[in-house]
């Protein structure tokens, strides 16, 4: 079991909505994003391509953030979601330095969305519900909340909406696939052997789980 | 003509900021007096200077634990890098077990040297952890791949230089202001043969890391022409090395003794270069950008 996503960048048209989407689900502070859009131009006018590249953390399977951790806070479980324990983090941003593809963040935000004016019932939810500890290093999750869930209400995850990442759930293009890549037989392995799908710099070794598809 | 503009970051080099900027400036100077401490207890301890051993105890301790401490996000929580199986993989876990060792071992043999007589053994163990804890931030560092200005076996053969160089001009201040056991020629003598060193191994890793790949050809670019060129021009090259070169120079040629005043604005200035150095190292590690790795 190693759950992985397929993002088609073809079908991706810069939305945002899995930004957006990533963000309420949980309740991110003012500044900070688990999931990013990256967009750029390449040519001369009148010859202008567009490029739209939605990442995330890339869960990866030999995951360099697990590695440095000097407190074991970065864990990995069983089925490759790579976690941060933030009653075990000190905080030292190791891994935001080790990683790659910097896709974590640190989190030490006290700031409130609209300043001087007091928490909105918005964030005072997400303080009950998903409550983020200051001074320790945050990151995707792969919506494993929504994924254990699921599992529990006999569900599967990356064909059933209430067991899959969020970001899936929002897309409209429907550019994201999720599932388990350790299933020759699952739509995302399907897609990544079809479709050859491109992982963010391999020579890195990490084995990334988000696979992008190009062509 | 192909050009491309970046609206988000992570399109172009982007240089690592967490160990170096806002509160990130405390990692550096904690990565400076933890080694400058270390290495200070090391050379003290060969030359049996006690007051030498006992100010790179502090430097350590203090400075060099006082500015770890206050970086990270909880610190109360630091003892779990010692403590957890960290330390099988990670460098910070496996720097923090040496740096505790170096400074418990350190002080009984401060101790036992001022009081008593301090066994050879456990000083020779002492300075065992103390280059470690000299040494291990360069392998911290080594081992990110994602930077190509550190991943190179260098770093730490270059720290190890830095901090033995730094402890070799505060121990040669203290015999020259405290006096105490131990022969200032001699480390004055070696203090040069590291002068060179340093040179040395900060032009081969720059001309490494100028032929390992694009980002690392970025990383040197902004070291040597970019916005820290001066800190690199000044600090690195001007007062590090030239200065203290000409200087040694001039009196191996004169045959005349330093002035203790100029001595140590002399050491003052090698320390001024070893940190500038070590913001370069630390300003100009640059990620390679994520979106042309897609071919």
């Amino acid at each position: 079991m190693r759950y992985g996503m397929v993002i088609d960048l073809k079908k991706c048209v810069g939305c945002y909505a899995c930004v957006i989407k990533c963000k309420q689900e949980h309740f991110l502070p003012p500044g900070m994003t688990w999931a990013k859009l990256l967009m750029s131009e390449t040519g001369v006018y009148p010859k202008i391509t567009k490029q739209v590249y939605p990442v995330l953390c890339n869960h990866c399977d030999d995951p360099v953030c697990v590695k440095v951790c000097p407190t074991r806070a970065t864990q990995q479980r069983e089925d490759g979601i790579v976690w941060v324990d933030e009653k075990k983090c000190v905080g030292c941003r190791y891994c935001l330095v080790a990683c790659p593809y910097q896709v974590r963040s640190f989190h030490n935000n006290t700031k409130e969305y609209f300043p001087k004016q007091g928490s909105t019932p918005f964030e005072e939810l997400g303080k009950q519900l998903y409550p983020l500890e200051n001074g320790v290093v945050v990151k995707c999750t792969f919506c494993r909340e929504r994924i254990d869930e699921g599992l529990r209400k006999g569900l599967k995850p990356g064909v059933d909406v209430d067991a899959t990442p969020a970001c899936v759930n929002i897309c409209p293009a429907k550019a994201r696939t999720f599932g388990d890549l350790d299933d020759p037989d699952s739509e995302v392995s399907q897609l990544v052997r079809e479709k050859r799908a491109a992982q963010l710099h391999p020579e890195y070794g990490t084995e990334p789980c988000v696979y992008y598809v190009i062509a | 003509m192909i050009q491309t503009r970046s609206y988000e970051f992570m399109v172009k080099y982007t240089p690592q900021r967490e160990w170096i900027e806002k509160r990130g400036i405390f990692m550096w100077l904690a990565m400076f007096s933890i080694e400058l401490g270390a290495g200070a207890f090391v050379v003290s301890s060969i030359v049996g200077n006690t007051l030498g051993m006992l100010i790179g105890w502090l430097l350590c301790a203090l400075l060099g634990g006082g500015f770890h401490l206050y970086y990270l996000g909880k610190p109360f929580r630091f003892w779990r890098m010692v403590f957890s199986s960290g330390w099988q993989s990670s460098w910070i876990s496996r720097g923090l077990i040496f740096v505790s060792l170096f400074l418990g071992l350190g002080l009984i043999h401060i101790a036992l040297a001022q009081w008593a007589s301090s066994p050879t053994a456990l000083m020779i163990v002492a300075d065992i952890f103390a280059v470690l804890t000299v040494i291990y931030v360069g392998f911290v560092m080594a081992s990110v791949n994602g930077i190509a200005l550190w991943n190179t076996p260098l770093l730490p053969v270059l720290y190890l230089i830095l901090g033995i160089w730094g402890g070799l001009g505060i121990t040669l201040v203290v015999l020259n202001i405290a006096g105490g056991t131990g022969n200032p020629s001699l480390v004055e003598e070696w203090s040069r043969i590291f002068l060179i060193a340093f040179a040395f191994i900060v032009l081969v890793y720059l001309l490494t890391i100028r032929y390992q790949g694009s980002a690392g050809k970025a990383s040197v670019q902004t070291i040597v022409a970019g916005k820290i060129a001066p800190f690199f021009w000044a600090g690195v090259v001007l007062l590090g090395t030239v200065v203290p070169a000409g200087v040694a120079l001039a009196t191996w040629l004169g045959d005349w003794s330093i002035p203790t005043a100029f001595l140590i604005v002399l050491i003052v200035f090698e320390l001024l270069g070893d940190l500038a150095l070590r913001y370069s190292i630390l300003k100009a590690g640059l990620y390679a950008p994520l979106l042309p790795s897609i071919k």
